[in-house]
């Protein structure tokens, strides 16, 4: 097991690395000029030059590569003379055009996105695994056609189609909600809660609509299995059968499924946070490529990426507690 | 305000496609009422006391930092709250908001016979938040700052053109700012810039006759900054203020709060009422909802101020329907803004190719698709009637060309220049920043072309790197998406910069001796009427020769909360006069 | 690396296909089952009525006497800040699905032609997908060895960006360098999103693909087809890829309504096709800023949009099921 987990966490930060390679080469070598994006526009070549310099972008990209990595664990200073200004660990870089280091926009982001994911999370997972029972329970009845029907109809939803019809008819048609906008709960719980039900609601339906049907295959499948007709055999109740024994096998793909999509939108759910306004990573990502802000691009991508890939690792973890032979045949 | 339209493009982009308010979508219903339609009266004795609460949809200002600020509301704000500058504008609606009064200085500045020196004597008792008095030095270090172009970016650059510093041989100036270490001549500033003995009188020596320059020290550019403060790059964060009020919180994102300066003596200045305790700006509120919240008008919302844009579809609700809601909570009238098409002359150097150009244009389908009547009225040239003395009709549309040229255009003048010219039109590239206004625009444009045989291909650019773009001549195409509005109330600002050699946004690469010749000439007239009549025959010649495609004398609206009081539209910088507004209680 | 935008490939359920029954005699079984099925049915003729419509589409607006880029003024309201004149969105008789905000252009033609656009780069990026995905499955699969590794880490790599943000943030930095290679800005734009869907869409095909070629590889006919020492090519052509055709066509039907969406969305957050030309996405996008006083212009491609999703949806599930010989509709 042991072997297991360190094999398993090394392939992930291998994984990391070529993740941070891949993105700072992407959006470094691609632009024909990374120093020309990073002065306004009353700009002159001396600026640009000057630019060049001071954020390192003279050097060879290797070279900037380790400068952004060293940055990351120990800090760094950009500049030169008296207009120097240190930019901390763990450092992702300086956006010129908005004149701020980029860890700190990060960390103001990343609470909206968090509070989205988690609570449209909770949402989906609730309704789209007990649905998902459901539908098999009453499998080739009309109450699992219903149950898959719709799910199907969800799942074919664009998030923005759904979060637009949400807010039209709910906000602006029948003036349920005010409009929504942004408060973190600390300052004004009450308008918290207003403004993000409708964005997880919409998370949620799509979401959930994948989720059905994936329990309710899993449970199928493990409902003819040997094991439960065993336990049925024994006399267990029927509700015992299902928990104890049903749901628990055929959790494993749900819970990677689940970590997956979780490490997904902690990444920043972009088009949610667009429809609704919601100041998270996915709108500090599609603003600094409005913004050809290519620090905060790279660092927002760095960001959802790493997530994707501790995600991984946690849910191959996962898997080999719930199920040991994964860790035989790994 | 010049530089502004980008800048307003630019904080409005971020947002994603929904939140975006068309960019300067303004204008009233009548067109003929400009500035005068403001309603509230003008400025009034208010009251003190109360929070004024201000919604934008933007993360954060562009900047904060005096030197670095350059978008006209910005200056209005800023001006009304926190930076003193020389001179400023008086509050009051209509003309008489653009007459220029003593700020900081006792008085609106003395320039000697050919107005290449001008001296400008601090008042009593100026002081910075900490206490500390304003003096000369401030005032000049502030100055100082923009000649760091590396560090000072996106600021207006009068300071460099006007200030007698030699220029190096790359056209830079010999002068590289406060930070600069090797290689830099502060002499030379020193001797530009000069201070009296008792630190009180400050001193520019000018390149130039510069006949308005009391004018341009109205721009922050030349406000004090202490020395001893200045953290250069990240000063932008972190403002010393000079006026009533100071910086308490300021969240990028959230929100900012000013609360009163204690150190600031009312003695000192009789420019500032005052009033409020407290500005709240709200940051990156949804456009719709900020509208929504000011026509609902609810109690905690009624000291409310929108600052931006408002959405197209509420301005029929507010405007048109002569809701007694809203009557004293509106204004309607010209922005700062002429928008236009640069026509590259590098690349399209035949006279009657552009005229063609310029006659094929149907400003009809560009005014609808920046939003109709509330978009603002056809331009006939460069210069806009918010510049009375400057502005007479191009005659442009009449037969300018050969043949009257309706708001829909005249293909058939169009496709009768081209012949004329004796060659083949090529083929045209229209570039654009990439938004949804531009982008219908950009059809617009297409179609009028079309319609004249004139083909047009459509090259949009991502917002951030528009205008590193089109100022690349290795880049930069035919035809280029343009917008402008004058630093200070003078076509100086807006003819020289767009069409002379040393422009700094001659986008049509207009190389013209003759033409630029005659600028130099009509800068240095000093009788402002007769110098406004040379930009008058400035503007025209510059319609005949086609180097811009003009489209629209842009008209702005803007609304608030029935308990704001001294609402209206301010002509200096095109906004409301935000230093006058007051809390009714 | 799934994303709120859509549902991505990964987190399609996989659809598990056993390949090794003789081929043909499984095609005809699944034909026959899904031709049981009305609801695949109906789904199935839908779409084909909606292509051969965007295929048709100049020539259906010209009967109708619409044109998706004819400005008409007339149809706009100035003093109401250029909107379409009347109720639901300026329908009348010229324009029977009513007219854009600020242009007066006709929406069904738009609609009829945005079509054209987003099934295009659908069709063509899920072509690329199937043969990239295919190909390097098979190789991984087949080789084994340090190339099958490389093979995994990338794809491990690819599927852990975090994609609609890559695509988003790639697309004016690479649709400068087409354009710089003799594009038009059109055509890069289009040229760009197939490229980057083909990028991003084939690590999920290729380990799908990978997984069945090991089984495969260890089955009687191929080890038989090795031991008569036929040549790798002829093992892989002959053997190997007709017993594949089941799991691509299920991935492929799976991801196109995926990718019509994902297109849709990134219009949404501005990269798209180039004014004037419409598609679906791009309409979608620009309806989002109106949808409070002109729902109907929200409304028109949305519904256009899900209706093909689903239909796709539908279908797609009745194809798995058809082809899943060990399941069927009852236990899968």
């Amino acid at each position: 097991m042991t072997a297991y987990v360190i094999r398993r966490v090394l392939t992930g930060l291998l994984i990391l690395v070529l993740l941070s390679m891949l993105t700072f080469v992407l959006f470094n070598a691609l632009p024909a000029d990374p120093a020309a994006l990073t002065c306004g526009k009353n700009c002159t070549p001396q600026v640009i030059e000057a630019n060049r310099i001071r954020l390192g972008l003279d050097l060879p990209l290797w070279q900037q590569y380790i400068e952004f990595v060293k940055g990351l664990f120990a800090g760094r200073t950009y500049g030169s003379g008296t207009a120097t200004f240190a930019c901390a660990a763990p450092c992702l870089g300086y956006s010129f055009r908005r004149g701020e280091e980029v860890t700190p926009l990060i960390i103001n982001a990343l609470p909206t996105t968090m509070y989205l994911a988690v609570g449209a999370f909770v949402l989906w997972m609730i309704t789209g695994v007990l649905l998902g029972i459901y539908a098999a329970l009453r499998r080739g009845r009309w109450q699992e056609k219903v149950t898959l029907g719709g799910a199907l109809v969800g799942y074919s939803f664009p998030s923005f189609f759904i979060g637009l019809l949400l807010l039209f008819f709910v906000v602006i048609r029948w003036q349920l909600l005010p409009y929504p906008s942004y408060v973190p709960p600390t300052d004004n719980p009450v308008q918290f809660f207003q403004t993000m039900i409708l964005p997880w609601i919409t998370l949620a339906l799509i979401f959930a609509a994948f989720y059905i049907r994936l329990t309710r295959n899993q449970m199928l499948e493990t409902l003819s299995e040997d094991f439960i007709r065993t336990a049925r055999a024994k006399g267990l109740p029927e509700r015992t059968v299902i928990r104890k024994h049903g749901l628990r096998a055929g959790l494993t793909p749900i819970v990677t499924a689940a970590g997956l999509d979780l490490a997904g939108l902690l990444g920043g759910a972009i088009i949610v946070e667009s429809v609704f306004t919601l100041p998270g990573l996915g709108r500090l990502a599609v603003g600094a490529v409005v913004d050809s802000d290519l620090p905060v691009i790279v660092a927002t991508v760095l960001v959802a990426g790493s997530f994707i890939v501790i995600a991984n690792i946690i849910v191959d973890l996962l898997y080999a507690v719930i199920d040991p032979r994964v860790r035989l045949s790994a | 305000m010049g530089k502004a339209i980008n800048r307003g493009l630019r904080l409005a982009a971020v947002v994603s496609a929904g939140a975006l308010a068309l960019a300067a979508c303004g204008g009233g219903s009548s067109s003929s009422e400009g500035s005068a339609a403001a309603s509230g009266g003008g400025s009034a004795e208010g009251a003190s006391g109360g929070t004024i609460t201000m919604l934008t949809n933007a993360e954060q200002w562009q900047h904060v930092d005096p030197q670095r600020m350059y978008t006209g509301a910005d200056i209005a704000f800023f001006s009304g709250y926190t930076t003193r500058t020389l001179t400023q504008y008086a509050y009051a609606a209509g003309e008489a908001g653009t007459e220029l009064i003593a700020d900081m200085a006792t008085d609106t500045g003395t320039a000697n016979e050919d107005a290449t020196s001008w001296s400008f004597t601090l008042r009593d008792g100026v002081s910075f938040e900490d206490g500390t008095a304003i003096t000369c030095a401030d005032v000049k270090y502030g100055v100082s700052r923009t000649f760091a172009q590396d560090v000072i970016t996106d600021g207006p650059t009068y300071a460099i053109s006007y200030l007698d510093i030699a220029k190096a041989e790359d056209g830079s100036s010999v002068y590289k700012g406060p930070y600069a270490t090797d290689g830099n001549d502060a002499a030379a500033f020193d001797a530009a810039v000069q201070c009296s003995e008792d630190g009180k009188t400050i001193t520019f020596n000018l390149n130039r006759s510069v006949a308005d320059f009391n004018y341009t020290v109205t721009l922050p550019a030349f406000s004090p900054v202490p020395a001893a403060k200045d953290t250069g790059e990240s000063y932008d964060d972190a403002v010393v203020s000079s006026g009533p009020y100071k910086i308490s919180e300021y969240t990028k994102g959230q929100k900012m709060t000013l609360v009163r300066n204690e150190n600031w003596d009312k003695a000192s200045d009789d420019y500032r009422p005052a009033y409020p305790d407290q500005i709240v700006v709200e940051f990156a509120q949804d456009p719709a909802a900020m509208d929504q919240r000011i026509i609902a008008d609810a109690p905690e919302d009624q000291a409310t101020v929108e600052y931006g844009n408002m959405q197209p579809e509420n301005l029929a609700t507010v405007f048109t329907a002569n809701d007694p809601r809203f009557e004293g909570r509106t204004y309607n009238g010209y922005d700062p803004y002429v928008r236009y098409t640069a026509i590259n002359t590098s690349l399209l150097p035949n006279v009657k190719h552009r005229q063609a150009i310029v006659a094929a244009m149907n400003n009809a389908q560009y005014i609808a698709a920046r939003g109709g009547d509330f978009a603002g009225e056809r331009a006939d040239g460069i210069v806009k009637p918010n510049l009375p003395l400057d502005y007479a009709p191009s005659g442009i549309w009449d037969d300018m060309y050969g043949d009257v040229i309706p708001a829909e255009g005249n293909p058939e003048l169009a496709k009768k220049l081209i012949e004329e010219s004796g060659e083949p039109m090529p083929d045209l590239t229209y570039q654009f920043p990439n938004n949804p206004v531009d982008e219908k625009i950009a059809a617009a444009i297409q179609s009028s072309m079309a319609a004249a045989g004139i083909n047009v291909t459509l090259e949009p650019i991502e917002p951030g790197q528009y205008y590193g773009i089109v100022f690349d001549p290795e880049q930069a195409k035919e035809l280029m998406r343009s917008g402008w509005g004058p630093d200070w109330l003078n076509a100086s600002t807006v003819i020289p910069e767009l069409l002379g050699q040393t422009g700094g946004f001659n986008l049509s690469q207009v190389q013209d001796d003759a033409y630029e010749a005659k600028i130099q000439d009509a800068l240095k007239i000093l009788d402002r009427t007769e110098q406004g009549k040379a930009w008058q025959e400035l503007n025209k010649e510059a319609m005949q020769n086609a180097w811009v495609i003009p489209h629209l004398f842009g008209k702005a609206q803007a609304f608030w909360g029935s308990k704001i009081g001294n609402g209206f539209l301010w002509d200096a910088y095109g906004s409301l006069a935000f230093g006058d507004l007051y809390v009714e209680q | 690396m799934s994303t709120d935008t859509t549902v991505p490939p990964a987190a399609a359920p996989p659809p598990s296909v056993s390949g090794a029954v003789t081929g043909l005699s499984l095609r005809q079984l699944a034909w026959r089952r899904l031709k049981r099925d009305k609801a695949a049915m109906f789904a199935m003729w839908l779409l084909v009525a909606i292509f051969l419509t965007a295929l048709l589409a100049p020539l259906i607006t010209n009967l109708l006497g619409v044109n998706p880029y004819d400005f008409d003024l007339t149809s706009l309201d100035p003093a109401q800040g250029s909107l379409p004149a009347g109720p639901w969105g300026g329908a009348s008789l010229d324009h029977p699905l009513g007219v854009e905000p600020l242009t007066g252009r006709d929406l069904l033609s738009r609609l009829l032609f945005g079509a054209r656009v987003s099934l295009f780069i659908a069709c063509t990026a899920v072509i690329m997908i199937a043969i990239i995905g295919t190909t390097i499955g098979i190789i991984a699969g087949y080789k084994g060895g340090w190339l099958d590794t490389v093979i995994g880490r990338t794809t491990d790599l690819l599927l852990a960006f975090p994609f609609i943000l890559a695509i988003l943030a790639l697309s004016p930095v690479l649709t400068q360098r087409l354009q710089a290679m003799g594009l038009s800005p059109e055509s890069s734009r289009v040229v760009y999103l197939v490229l980057v869907f083909a990028f991003f869409g084939w690590p999920y095909l290729a380990r799908l693909i990978r997984g069945q070629v090991l089984s495969l590889r260890e089955r009687e006919f191929v080890e038989a087809a090795v031991a008569n020492g036929a040549p790798t090519r002829r093992i892989l052509f002959r053997e190997v890829l007709p017993n594949l055709w089941a799991p691509i066509i299920v991935y492929v039907t799976i991801s196109l309504p995926t990718l019509i969406a994902t297109e849709a969305a990134l219009a949404y957050l501005g990269v798209g096709i180039v004014e004037p030309t419409p598609s679906w996405g791009k309409m979608l996008a620009d309806s989002v800023r109106y949808f409070a006083v002109v729902p109907t212009y929200l409304f028109i491609p949305g519904t256009a949009l899900f209706i093909v999703v689903y239909a796709f949806n539908v279908f797609g599930d009745a194809v798995r099921d058809a082809l899943d010989p060990r399941t069927g509709r009852n236990v899968r």
